[in-house]
């Protein structure tokens, strides 16, 4: 018990009287965790932006998608190339026993000019029941109903911004493909995903469905509807019937993702998955590059302390206890190493929460995992000098000056 | 069974033709409580022998029996565990770890021995205590005398109570005085019972032996047994034919080297004439062939 605490004396001193190399291997571990930690903490906190994008979606608010749109994009806002849902489904879904609302999501396009002009807006058709679906607040005005008005629209805070600068938007008219619209009312910023420019809502100009569709001669297509499941009937109960009356309409094909909207687009989308498995491939790799700096240092630390080791065997210290007291080393270093990456992340963290639009959350199971790796990697890595170092020839060891 | 029982042990350097030997087959029996000085010039093999008996080194050819028991069979863990129980090693270079204190250096073998820290300290500050060093108990390696480090090293080979003591040359670094502190510990651990090896190019320093062996190219030449006290017959003669080759000439390796150096002088003028003559028939081959 007592050899192995001053092991760890030992290899503190060790390392100590050798700052400035220490530093630099702890620099690869430092560097690892900082990554893992990092990449994590971003990743997660980009997830949850563009979670919730779309605001604070119904309690039993239902997504239904073509199938192939999740795969097909990274946000799975814009309309995919694989399949796309018709008014008829729409139909279909309104149909359905327990949906109380179900609303499209369409886009299309055409220049907008209200007292600027924008080429290419983001243009979301829907229906007048989406507040019922997605619950997010408006900054002046509410939302369109086109059974009073059919020619209203309601803007995002961003492209309100472009299109009326600081004047008041509200109840100004704006040109869209020869029609002239009435500004019914101003979202509230939505929690935008920094990735994405095109998929968000802020920089949206919802326009009334039926209003788009005959502006459109009827080709739009619709890249996503939600659906409101109403309360009595569980919601998973509504998306098996939902599921099944649209494979039935399209005569037995399972093109139709359906979901709880609070768990579709980012946080269950494969791609966005992906990238997050290569991210933190990334930061392994940075890891085991700190493992094999702290390999290398001890190695030179091994040649450097040659003689010390011949010394020790030479009063009795067997090939295990030489190696114990370099893995130690190791241990030491790499749990230095480890625990100052956290602090650091944790720095950055707060820096970029303060001074970015990345708002990154706090993944403790990052900031505990990424520790126990660097220090399994550092160890793993650490005890091959180490085993260089127990088993030199004690005489050789000796004469090495 | 003597303690040390050597028997045609051999250490070899080296393969093929750059094959050297350090030992040449060697057999020497050494009983329990017996101090022997072991004397010859530089690169007789004296410190392998040492090395070998303290079993840092193995041989390549031969048994070594150390109490009874053949070491070439011990397993690399046993022998670890025999240098830290049974035997005390003590250099010429002292080979304290600089960056521990004496206490610490000291109490390094009852690290290995798995003591608790209170124990090892209390042992190790005992033993500083009895070679005189009970002042110096906190100091590093490089504050203190060369004579006050290889008492401290001595403190170190004690510690665990060894049967067996080596020194190769424990006085080859230190000024007289020291050398004169040095041995008395030496002899005075031999009084106690121990058995104690100790190697060194000064006849005086065989008063302290009650044996001493002579050895050259590898090989023991001589062996007796002295009184304490008095100066080796043979080592005598060595004092007397041999004086040009002092310790302190041996440290600075210009004894070893000085033959070899007039030699190699000699070469360079013998070598001239003939050189010049060989281009002079090259030359005379050219002309020939235009």
């Amino acid at each position: 018990m007592s050899l192995r605490r001053n092991n760890f004396k030992l290899a503190y001193q060790n390392l100590k009287a050798a700052k400035a190399r220490s530093f630099l291997t702890m620099l690869g571990i430092i560097i690892g965790v900082m990554a893992f930690v990092l990449i994590i903490c971003i990743g997660q906190g980009v997830k949850q932006q563009i979670t919730g994008q779309l605001g604070r979606y119904g309690k039993n608010a239902i997504s239904i998608q073509p199938a192939a749109a999740g795969a097909d994009n990274v946000f799975g806002l814009q309309s995919a190339s694989g399949g796309q849902l018709t008014s008829g489904d729409l139909k279909t879904v309104q149909k359905t026993q327990g949906v109380t609302a179900a609303v499209p999501l369409a886009t299309t396009n055409g220049t907008m000019s209200g007292d600027h002009t924008v080429n290419n807006p983001y243009v979301v058709a829907t229906t007048a029941d989406l507040p019922k679906v997605v619950h997010q607040a408006f900054a002046s005005g509410g939302f369109f109903d086109p059974e009073q008005d059919s020619k209203t629209v309601v803007l995002g805070s961003a492209i309100a911004q472009k299109l009326f600068d600081d004047n008041a938007p509200l109840g100004q008219g704006l040109m869209w493909r020869g029609e002239r619209f009435v500004v019914a009312g101003v979202y509230d910023d939505f929690h935008a995903p920094p990735f994405s420019l095109e998929a968000n809502f802020n920089n949206a100009v919802f326009v009334p469905y039926s209003t788009a569709k005959s502006l459109s001669e009827n080709s739009l297509s619709i890249y996503q509807i939600l659906a409101l499941g109403d309360g009595q009937t569980s919601t998973d109960n509504v998306m098996g019937k939902i599921r099944s009356n649209l494979v039935a309409a399209h005569g037995g094909a399972q093109d139709v993702a359906v979901r709880r909207a609070s768990d579709s687009n980012a946080a269950s989308d494969p791609t966005l998955h992906l990238l997050t498995l290569l991210i933190v491939g990334a930061a392994i790799i940075t890891m085991i590059v700190g493992g094999v700096g702290i390999m290398d240092v001890m190695l030179v630390s091994v040649t450097e302390r040659m003689h010390e080791i011949g010394v020790r065997k030479a009063v009795g210290a067997t090939n295990r206890q030489i190696m114990r007291q370099f893995v130690a080393e190791a241990f030491v270093l790499s749990a230095y190493g480890a625990v100052i990456g956290v602090i650091f992340s944790l720095v950055v963290i707060g820096l970029l929460r303060l001074f970015s639009s990345l708002q990154p959350a706090l993944v403790w199971q990052a900031m505990l995992i990424a520790p126990v790796l660097a220090v399994a990697t550092g160890v793993f890595f650490g005890s091959i000098p180490a085993l260089k170092a127990a088993r030199k020839d004690l005489i050789d060891a000796l004469r090495h000056e | 069974m003597a303690l040390i029982e050597l028997n045609e042990v051999s250490k070899l350097y080296g393969f093929g033709d750059a094959t050297s030997i350090a030992l040449d087959e060697v057999s020497l029996s050494i009983e329990q409580g017996e101090c022997v000085a072991v004397m010859g010039p530089s690169g007789s093999g004296k410190s392998t022998l040492m090395n070998i008996i303290g079993m840092l080194d193995r041989p390549t050819h031969g048994d070594y029996h150390l109490g009874g028991k053949k070491v070439s069979r011990l397993s690399a863990n046993q022998r670890a565990k025999w240098r830290r129980d049974k035997i005390g090693f003590i250099f010429q270079s002292f080979n304290l770890l600089p960056r521990l204190t004496a206490l610490d250096n000291v109490a390094l073998p009852l690290l290995y021995k798995g003591f608790s820290t209170a124990k090892r300290n209390r042992k190790a500050w005992d033993m500083l205590e009895r070679v005189g060093l009970g002042d110096r108990v906190y100091y590093f390696p490089r504050q203190i005398s060369g004579g006050q480090a290889q008492r401290v090293a001595i403190a170190r080979a004690l510690v665990n109570e060894p049967q067996l003591i080596i020194a190769d040359e424990p006085t080859g670094n230190l000024d007289s005085g020291s050398s004169r502190l040095v041995m008395e510990l030496l002899s005075e651990i031999h009084k106690m019972g121990n058995t104690v090896l100790f190697v060194t190019h000064n006849p005086e320093l065989t008063r302290y032996a009650t044996r001493v062996v002579y050895m050259q190219d590898g090989a023991i030449k001589y062996d007796e047994q002295t009184k304490l006290g008095e100066v080796g017959r043979f080592a005598r003669s060595v004092m007397y034919t041999v004086p040009e080759i002092t310790e302190d000439d041996d440290l600075a390796g210009i004894s070893a080297m000085m033959p070899v150096l007039e030699k190699r002088s000699e070469k360079k003028a013998a070598k001239k004439k003939p050189v010049r003559r060989k281009k002079a028939t090259t030359r005379r081959k050219k002309a020939v062939k235009s």
